[in-house]
């Protein structure tokens, strides 16, 4: 087990310096100049002059791998540079603003499960009944519609109309509702189908029907071995879910004026302010391949049938 | 099963107990899309003007009439030769932590936005000062090297040079790497801000000038406008107040007029601010012949574009600077909407359109013209698109070029571009700084003017008018600039630039003023 996490992590780093490089790349390649970018953020009109000095100024006169190599050396100490908007440390910035999105994904981690499970049981144990076509229905609306969207209805509805959430903004517990909700959506909607699908399957097993012949009660046969067997894939599914929702956070945040990370991405990407957006991506991409490796980790944890190829020696 | 469901449903209907809370009558919620910033006085951006006008204040003001008001100089003098400036400073003005606002305070920090001099060539008034000099404890000399009359208006700019307490200055006197705390003269005091969520400002109570009715303005971050309106109408926010109708804009085109329209909030637009125009490159392409930039000038249905896409919110221009500009209300005649003779134009410069065909044609070249902006500006598409339909009419072909804004504004500097937008700058700037810039090679302005037979006379003329101290001659110098560049249709003005407010209908004393950055909020109110 610890050979397996030990590679794991190893395969980290080769990942980051990928990550890193086509971040680097894609960001210098598109179309665009980041010293007029700077310019017209500064309000300086841009002449001939104040062009060379921003140039300079940002390292953009030198060869694309040795500003690579300058930045990426840098990186490796902590160092991603400073933002060209507020000439702040660019890692203190995305730290500052990461704890207001890991509270808000956790959040709508959780309301996915909260939801999902139980909807996911009932449409399958009352399969072709009238929940099973409610939640169907919700799933198909759930997948369809954009958080956005979802996000501005309930804020018509719950702010506007009704006053009865605040519209945006970070505070108390009633702050996070609409945002955790709308970003849930997508989520909630796949695990209900998925969680459905597995329970069915996994009520034609045969050890289902072993233990039916056991003579156990039906309560006993569903939730000890249809609801149990049917968990370990959505577990898996979560690593998948976190990248949806770590994603769908900057549209979310954007709308409720959420001060997390996400939004401060998009405030990057209209500024074309390229040290944030490297280590924005860099940042995203080390956290999201590490809460995979815990749901690996996890996974491999509960379901004993699952044996793992470093723990063979 | 049923009892999860309740109990989820219960707890659901518990959270929607919280109510927002509505704002307190002494404090005002305004938004922004970003921090406040350091707000060092003699830095640009991530500082944000709004904020620095109000903890610092210039010598001089800008009235609304476009003259220079007295402010922290009660008068000044200006000696014969237009190279020098006497200022005798107002009494009495003390910063909001208590240090005397006097002439040695005004030296630091003229000689510190001088010690950072590169930093700010694009604005000429700093490369004219040559020298500061305490007079007495009062007053302060500034030396130029040249007369140069745009002076007063180029002092009430927002920045650079506008004045910080010496108590908050660095040890060095170099403000250039920072400053201690963001200490002015001003209405207000910056007390307290968080990341990403609000700036906090309080009344200066040491202020000289009438005290503010508000005594608090909590500024809140809020980057994206359609989530603006929504807070204004919730009472999250009690005023939105600026440029509308972009992507930098305080609050869309079409959710301002749904506003004006439900008449529930009260909204305003204000006058001309600035032009949103079109340059058109007369060294380039079909438009280098005067006849295709003047049959352009007559096939756009300005009125159509005003009521489609700018929803009657900014109107109708037809100069390249609105006549309420000093020195701008010339008399000139506009270059009417007239099909029948923008054809004709065409017609007779050889410009011939074959039966069945679209485009007109000339020695075998195609009426093709590029048309340059930026792809993501929804509202420079909508006109891009709309123009491409107006010049379709009269045989010419728009081919649009629609590009990420930093290719955008590469195209304006190198003069890559048939036509091009090209918005002026607003006041102080207009029409002097504007003009300046147009014998600048680096800016859209000369390269639309680069083709013109008299482009020399017109640098020269736009050399002397900044020079001249004879009030007489300058506006007769501008007369013959502007009617020269009128005349040459090398601008395609389209509209009058504007700022909207939309606010808690019971606030009051929201008015607009000709900077477009500056918000007068020492002037609002609430009602009783």
């Amino acid at each position: 087990m610890l050979r397996y996490i030990a590679r794991r992590i190893g395969i980290l780093i080769p990942i980051l310096f990928l990550v890193s490089v086509l971040v680097f790349l894609m960001l210098r390649l598109a179309k665009g100049d980041p010293a007029m970018a700077y310019l017209r953020l500064s309000n300086i009109p841009p002449t001939a002059d104040a062009l060379e000095e921003a140039t300079r100024m940002l390292g953009l006169d030198l060869p694309l791998w040795e500003q690579y190599l300058r930045w990426a050396g840098r990186a490796l100490r902590g160092d991603f540079g400073l933002s060209w908007v507020t000439g702040q440390p660019v890692l203190g910035e995305i730290l500052y603003y990461l704890p207001a999105t890991l509270k808000l994904t956790g959040m709508s981690l959780l309301l996915t499960l909260v939801f999902s499970i139980p909807l996911g049981v009932l449409a399958a144990l009352r399969r072709d009944g009238w929940a099973d076509h409610l939640t169907r229905a919700f799933a198909f609306m759930g997948v369809s519609m954009p958080s956005f969207w979802f996000a501005y209805i309930l804020i018509f509805i719950f702010s506007v109309t009704l006053n009865l959430l605040p519209p945006m903004g970070m505070g108390g517990f009633a702050h996070i509702i609409m945002p955790a909700t709308s970003l849930a959506l997508m989520s909630t909607a796949i695990n209900i189908r998925f969680l459905r699908a597995n329970m069915l399957e996994n009520m034609h097993a045969r050890s289902v029907l072993y233990a039916r012949a056991r003579g156990l009660s039906e309560r006993r046969v569903i939730w000890g071995h249809v609801f149990r067997n049917s968990l370990v894939p959505v577990v898996t599914s979560i690593g998948m879910h976190l990248g949806e929702l770590i994603g769908g956070a900057v549209v979310v945040e954007m709308v409720f004026a959420w001060p997390g990370v996400g939004r401060y991405a998009v405030m990057a990407i209209f500024n074309r302010d390229f040290p944030i957006l490297q280590c924005f991506l860099l940042v995203m991409t080390a956290i999201f391949v590490l809460c995979n490796l815990l749901v690996d980790i996890l996974y491999a944890w509960i379901d004993p049938r699952i044996r793992l190829q470093g723990d063979r020696t | 099963m049923r009892r999860i469901i309740l109990v989820i449903a219960a707890a659901c209907l518990l959270l929607f107990a919280a109510v927002p809370v509505w704002a307190a009558k002494t404090e005002l919620i305004f938004s922004w899309s970003s921090n406040a910033g350091p707000l060092n006085p003699h830095l640009y951006s991530p500082s944000q003007m709004y904020a620095q006008a109000m903890l610092y204040e210039p010598l001089v003001h800008y009235g609304d009439d476009g003259s220079a008001v007295p402010w922290l100089a009660e008068r000044w003098e200006i000696s014969a030769d237009g190279k020098a400036y006497t200022f005798y400073l107002r009494p009495g003005v003390v910063f909001s932590d208590g240090t005397p606002f006097d002439a040695k305070a005004v030296k630091m920090n003229v000689d510190a936005v001088l010690a950072n001099a590169g930093r700010h060539t694009w604005l000429d008034m700093i490369n004219q000062i040559e020298s500061c000099e305490i007079v007495d404890a009062m007053t302060v000399r500034l030396n130029l090297k040249n007369a140069y009359y745009p002076m007063l208006q180029e002092l009430a700019l927002i920045r650079p040079l506008r004045f910080l307490s010496p108590s908050a200055f660095p040890e060095d006197g170099d403000t250039s790497k920072g400053i201690i705390a963001p200490i002015g003269t001003g209405p207000w005091v910056h007390t307290d801000f968080r990341k990403g969520e609000y700036d906090v400002f309080v009344r200066n109570e040491r202020y000289w000038g009438p005290k503010p009715a508000l005594e608090k303005i909590t500024v809140k971050v809020l980057p994206d406008p359609e989530s603006r309106v929504i807070a204004l109408e919730t009472g999250l926010i009690d005023l939105i107040y600026g440029a509308g109708g972009h992507a930098a804009g305080q609050i869309g085109l079409e959710a301002f007029t749904r506003l004006a329209r439900q008449g529930r909030l009260p909204t305003g637009v204000s006058g001309p601010l600035s032009t949103r125009l079109l340059a058109v490159n007369s060294g380039r392409g079909p438009t280098s012949e005067l006849a295709v930039r003047q049959a352009i000038q007559h096939a756009v249905n300005k009125d159509l574009l005003v009521e489609a896409i700018f929803l009657g919110v900014e109107k109708r221009a037809d100069f390249l600077f609105a006549p309420s500009m000093p020195y701008c209300d010339l008399g000139l005649a506009p270059f009417a909407f007239d099909r029948a003779k923008a054809e004709q134009l065409l017609d007779d410069a050889g410009w011939a359109l074959d039966p069945g065909k679209s485009v007109r044609v000339k020695d075998g070249q195609e009426l093709v013209v590029d048309f340059c902006f930026t792809g993501n500006d929804a509202l420079q598409k909508a006109i891009a698109e709309a123009l491409q339909g107006e010049l379709a009419k009269v045989g010419l072909r728009l081919n649009l070029i629609g590009e990420e804004s930093d290719s955008f504004l590469r195209r304006q500097k190198d003069g890559e571009f048939g036509m091009i937008f090209n918005d002026t700058w607003g006041a102080p700037y207009e029409p002097h700084a504007m003009v300046g810039s147009m014998r600048a090679p680096s800016h859209a302005d000369y390269q639309a003017q680069a083709g013109l037979p008299m482009k020399n006379e017109l640098d020269e003329m736009i050399g002397r008018v900044l020079l001249t101290t004879d009030e007489e001659q300058r506006q007769e110098l501008y007369l013959e600039i502007l009617t020269t560049l009128h005349e040459q249709a090398v601008y395609l003005p389209l509209t009058y630039m504007t700022s909207v407010r939309a606010h808690n209908p019971k606030l009051r004393g929201v008015e607009f003023t000709p900077m477009r950055q500056y918000i007068p909020f020492e002037r609002m109110y609430w009602a009783k």
